[in-house]
């Protein structure tokens, strides 16, 4: 356990030490602990409107003004902040429990199981999101479950797509033969061998998917079949300020700001965070990390 | 019997590449397979493992330690591949994996087929460093910090970590230069002895074959065309392709042509102070 969270250490320090790498640390740690902070205080209760006071600027009263109902900008977009987290994180769960289901298959010695699964996912892949998302919101109506599970299986299968080429590679490499000589089981190659080098593909395309899900979020939020009407989330901030955009553009440049840096920021991220745990590009892993270093070699 | 092959025949999308080879390996043997490129040598060593793609057709027989091999289930060749057998690679710096630590992967063996203690697994890893010369600071190095000797070695400590009772070694000094290929050569030949244990050496280099094996086998074509003693086999090839094969290597590896074709004096001489500054240098490494 101390080894994991000493690489986890040397991990983090490496993407501090670069500013393309610390800008992102610093805005999701930010929303962590807004969300977090979100659940116990928020300047205003969310609830609480003032019909005399709509559509104000920002003052010492209401930080970033107020809405349409008279209720605090800033604690709304505080308290979306946990929503769409959750939604980023289960998302990516989801997306990444998937991908790798599909790239299982795709890269499996099976030939038949290996190219069923090809043309099945290039099948899938051609149905759009929002219609995913339009056809789960009749059973399941307005809800965070309908954009996760929508945007979790095309992105899922998005990550099969981009990721199989590479996983190729791994599974016919002259290691992973190494590694069934030496007795090793096809779990055993998916999880030690092929994950481990095609992490760098899948984190970069997951946090691509990370940032689009909280512009996903938005958009079908806005559509009706998102977050539903008086849970906060920044999409719900911007699908109810958005048609007063003339009239009132400060109340949408808000939560406008805030989704185009935290979608920056996840995009920076993946790619910081690659770098960083690659022993080629990153000196400070090369040391320390035999078999009496970290268990497993787990997070690489 | 270390290895028993009877009547093994390989195709791959109908057409037959191996065509029924008989190959035997005794307890503590060190038998030598050679050939050209494409003979078929790499694909008999990957059916002994059962390390085929299941779209290439494998039949008649390969008794591994009295376990048969051809149409075993996935979970009878894990137990055999790492245990029974070990293998050594062609090409040491592509059969590790990049991301992973040198100790990481010669202790895999040993994770999955023992259930020892974390402490005891570091350990053996470094005493197995230790007997195949490399220093235990190599233990939390990455391959690509390694140079080609040195993955070979860890290579060849991954295929020993379990002690198994056959080793196949697929030409694992192709991808070496000359000094380092003889190091290599013998490291694996004194391991391979002071073990007790049985090795199939796959190589197309007859400099080779005679330091590390002491009977082979002649492949041509996906046939066996000639076995015998390593070195009555070298100096009078019966086969006129294992006779072209030797002719080759003399004139290739050795830098001097076939005594039958000509008896150039000064050719022989350059072979010998070859040699000998092979020798020298070896000694200066």
């Amino acid at each position: 356990m101390n080894d994991a969270n000493g690489y986890a250490a040397v991990v983090l320090r490496s993407m501090w030490r670069r500013a393309s790498g610390r800008f992102p640390l610093m805005v999701i740690g930010l929303w962590v602990l807004v969300s977090v902070v979100s659940l116990f205080w928020t300047p205003r209760p969310l609830m609480q409107t003032d019909g005399y006071h709509t559509w104000q600027a920002p003052s010492a009263e209401h930080w970033l003004g107020t809405d349409g109902t008279g209720a605090d900008v800033f604690s709304w977009l505080m308290a979306g902040s946990r929503t769409n987290l959750i939604i980023v994180i289960l998302t990516v769960l989801v997306a990444a429990a998937l991908g790798l289901l599909f790239v299982a298959a795709m890269v499996s010695r099976h030939t038949v199981l290996a190219g069923a699964s090809v043309v099945v996912v290039d099948a899938l892949i051609s149905i759009p999101t929002v219609l995913i998302a339009l056809v789960l919101a009749v059973p399941l109506g307005a809800s965070v479950a309908v954009i996760v599970i929508a945007c979790g299986f095309g992105y899922g299968l998005n990550l099969a797509r981009v990721a199989r080429p590479q996983a190729l590679l791994v599974a016919r490499s002259a290691y992973v033969e190494s590694a069934m000589a030496d007795g090793a089981s096809g779990a055993y190659v998916l999880f030690r061998h092929i994950v481990p080098n095609i992490l760098p593909v899948m984190l970069v395309q997951l946090s691509l998917s990370a940032g689009t899900a909280v512009l996903a979020e938005s958009g079908l939020t806005y559509l009706g079949v998102g977050v539903p009407s008086g849970t906060p989330s920044w999409g719900h901030s911007l699908a109810t300020t958005v048609r007063f955009i003339s009239v009132y553009p400060l109340t949408v440049l808000w939560p406008g700001l805030v989704v185009t840096v935290v979608v920056v920021a996840l995009n920076l991220f993946g790619d910081a965070l690659r770098d960083a745990i690659d022993p080629v590009t990153n000196p400070a892993l090369r040391q320390g990390t035999g078999v009496s270093g970290k268990e497993d070699g787990h997070g690489r | 019997m270390g290895v028993d092959i009877r009547g093994l025949r390989i195709a791959i999308g109908g057409q037959e590449i191996v065509h029924g080879v008989d190959l035997t390996v005794g307890d503590g043997e060190r038998v030598g397979l050679i050939g050209s490129s494409g003979s078929g040598k790499s694909m008999i060593a990957r059916a002994m493992l059962g390390l085929l793609p299941p779209d290439v057709a494998v039949s008649g027989s390969i008794s591994l330690g009295g376990t048969e091999v051809v149409g075993a289930s996935d979970r009878t060749l894990a137990g055999l591949r790492g245990r029974y057998t070990g293998m050594v690679f062609q090409n040491p710096g592509a059969s590790l994996n990049p991301v992973l630590s040198v100790g990481k992967q010669i202790e895999l063996p040993l994770r999955l087929h023992y259930d020892l203690a974390r402490a005891e697994r570091v350990d053996r890893v470094r005493a197995m460093l230790d007997k195949v010369g490399l220093p235990p600071d190599v233990e939390g190095k990455h391959p690509h910090e390694l140079s080609g000797g040195q993955l070979q070695r860890v290579g060849i400590a991954t295929a020993l970590i379990t002690s198994p009772r056959l080793i196949v070694a697929d030409e694992p000094t192709t991808a070496l230069d000359s000094i380092t290929q003889r190091q290599i050569v013998d490291l694996l030949v004194s391991l391979v002895d002071g073990a007790g244990a049985s090795m199939l050496f796959i190589t197309h280099d007859f400099s080779v074959l005679a330091r590390a094996t002491t009977r082979c086998v002649v492949l041509d074509e996906g046939s066996v065309v000639e076995t015998g003693e390593t070195a009555a086999l070298l100096a009078g090839p019966q086969d006129e392709r294992t006779e072209r094969l030797v002719r080759a290597a003399r004139a290739l590896t050795l830098h001097t042509a076939w005594p039958d074709a000509t008896r150039d004096a000064s050719a022989a001489a350059s072979a010998q102070v070859s040699a000998r500054e092979c020798d020298e240098a070896e000694v200066r490494a």
